[in-house]
């Protein structure tokens, strides 16, 4: 293949494309639903994993031991299963003077109670910590002396965190799903392209075209179509981010572009919609031209 | 330049399309193929360019086994011969100088080289002043000189015509034909499919009759053992 033949392939398969707008359209069309789908899945889980991860930062363990128990003894061993940590020993009356304060006008509800209802406890913050981390933690501080039961304080994140492992696992399965699905849809659209061309490849071959000659500007075809469906997926993404994204962080959901649409994840939309084009020429130019053997 | 020994060609489900064909034709030479439809004309040039393999017997093309062409290697053996079809096979949303230049652009010709070689063969046909219409837009006679200019443009060795003046009136048959005879004067090896009588008498070259898929006269042996 000389150097020139590059270009002469590319000129074919935009050439192609200028004398059947309606079937390019179409292809492209196809491939930026895809994208587009796949493309705002994958953000939608990333913008959970975020808040999931930002909550998880403001992580609070609470340690309640025994009424007997050695208040300064589990104070010190806590500190020493959470080294660099905040800890703080809170005695029973403390712990209902703080309720109280936390009932506001109706903490007088808790008058004639006895001081010493609510157990003592050794509190542990660790911002920023993840919840895995937290977890080990709160397993260390199971052995504070005195401990009667250590308060995860977030097993709603844990239920959140199932939740999310189970969309990264329905994600993956949509992922591939729809990757065959769109591959198998967007082949028989560029299948209508190959079909409508087939006296030109009758011809080609009649003249003496190998078979890499007949499918390389399908390939190409299929490849620009591909990298305009991601590249259109790519911008409508940025684009939802753009509008839903203000509106988010009002509702208490602060997230950042970057941190919902990564660049790694728009270069993903874009090549993913040229790799899917590419894969669909294939699966098209290659039923097309197996039909024709010889 | 083409070898047939006891070619057999059976498709399923249907009488043969050629039974027990045995000819051999020379290189330069200009040979009729002839006989009412379904006498096997076609099947036999499919089998020489290739599009289909006999279910039995050898045919040789410059000397190859077509049977034993690899897949790979056929377009290359397709290059060397040119073909022409009685409905021209011409793309009709290129232009008649695109449609010529295909042949040369599957063989990776450099732009420059294609446009002379197409620019000469246009006027060699005579349609020099057509080469920016469309197909459409053209006669009958000047659409199947289009498809001649475009089997000749890469210089074949062999030339196939099947039925190609089919379609045409008699004034245009004769320019057709013309052209084929020039590319034989040229060294050009050329077979040409007609049910045409009328041109079998008129140009007095080798005629080989298919009747039923089999060979009824062969004028080369005709010429050799003096029976019909």
């Amino acid at each position: 293949m000389s150097a020139r033949r590059p270009f002469y392939f590319v000129g074919r398969a935009v050439e192609a494309m200028a004398r059947r707008p309606s079937v390019a359209f179409v292809s492209i069309l196809t491939i930026f639903v895809a994208a587009f789908v796949i493309g705002l899945f994958a953000a939608v889980l990333r913008g959970g994993e975020r808040l999931l991860g930002a909550w998880a930062g403001e992580i609070h363990i609470s340690v309640y031991l025994d009424p007997a128990a050695d208040l300064d003894a589990a104070r010190a061993a806590a500190q020493t299963a959470a080294p660099g940590r905040t800890v703080e020993a809170v005695s029973a009356p403390v712990a209902l003077q703080r309720f109280r304060a936390s009932l506001g006008a109706q903490g007088a509800l808790l008058d004639g109670l006895r001081p010493d209802l609510l157990p003592p406890s050794v509190e542990v913050r660790a911002p920023g910590i993840a919840l895995a981390e937290a977890r080990s933690l709160a397993a260390r501080l199971q052995g504070v002396p005195g401990a009667r039961e250590v308060d995860y304080g977030n097993a709603w994140l844990e239920r959140l965190e199932r939740l999310l492992q189970r969309l990264r696992w329905a994600g993956i399965g949509l992922f591939v799903a729809l990757a065959l699905g769109a591959a198998v849809l967007v082949a028989n659209t560029l299948r209508l392209g190959v079909f409508a061309r087939r006296d030109e490849i009758d011809i080609m071959r009649l003249v003496g075209a190998t078979d890499l000659f007949v499918e390389t500007p399908f390939l190409l075809e299929g490849l620009l179509q591909g990298l305009a469906g991601g590249v259109l997926a790519a911008g409508a993404l940025v684009g939802i981010c753009a509008l839903a994204l203000p509106g988010l962080a009002t509702a208490g959901l602060p997230l950042a572009r970057s941190e919902v649409l990564p660049p790694a994840l728009i270069g993903a939309v874009v090549g993913g919609g040229a790799a899917l084009g590419l894969l669909a020429s294939a699966l098209a130019v290659g039923r097309e031209l197996g039909r024709r053997a010889r | 330049m083409i070898q047939l020994f006891h070619v057999h060609k059976q498709y399923p489900g249907e009488a043969p399309a050629l039974l027990d064909v045995s000819l051999g034709i020379e290189k330069g030479e200009f040979v009729f193929l002839t006989g009412p439809s379904g006498a096997g004309k076609s099947t036999l040039m499919r089998l020489v360019f290739c599009a289909e393999v006999a279910t039995s017997g050898q045919l040789l093309v410059f000397g190859r086994n077509v049977a034993k062409v690899k897949p790979s290697q056929v377009p290359y053996l397709r290059r060397s011969i040119g073909v022409v079809f009685q409905d021209f096979k011409l793309l009709p949303d290129r232009t008649v100088a695109e449609n010529v230049a295909f042949p040369l652009e599957v063989r990776g010709l450099a732009p420059r080289e294609v446009k002379r070689k197409v620019s000469a063969i246009l006027g060699s046909v005579g349609l020099d002043l057509k080469a920016g219409k469309f197909p459409l837009s053209l006669s009958g006679g000047e659409q199947q000189r289009v498809a001649v200019a475009r089997a000749l443009v890469g210089d074949p060795a062999l030339l196939l015509a099947d039925e190609p003046t089919g379609n045409l009136d008699p004034e245009r048959t004769l320019e057709v034909m013309d052209l084929l005879h020039a590319a034989n004067a040229r060294g050009t090896t050329v077979l040409v499919a007609t049910h045409d009588r009328t041109l079998l008498e008129r140009y007095k070259k080798r005629v080989v009759a298919l009747e039923r898929g089999r060979v009824m006269t062969d004028g080369a042996e005709i010429r050799r053992t003096g029976f019909a």
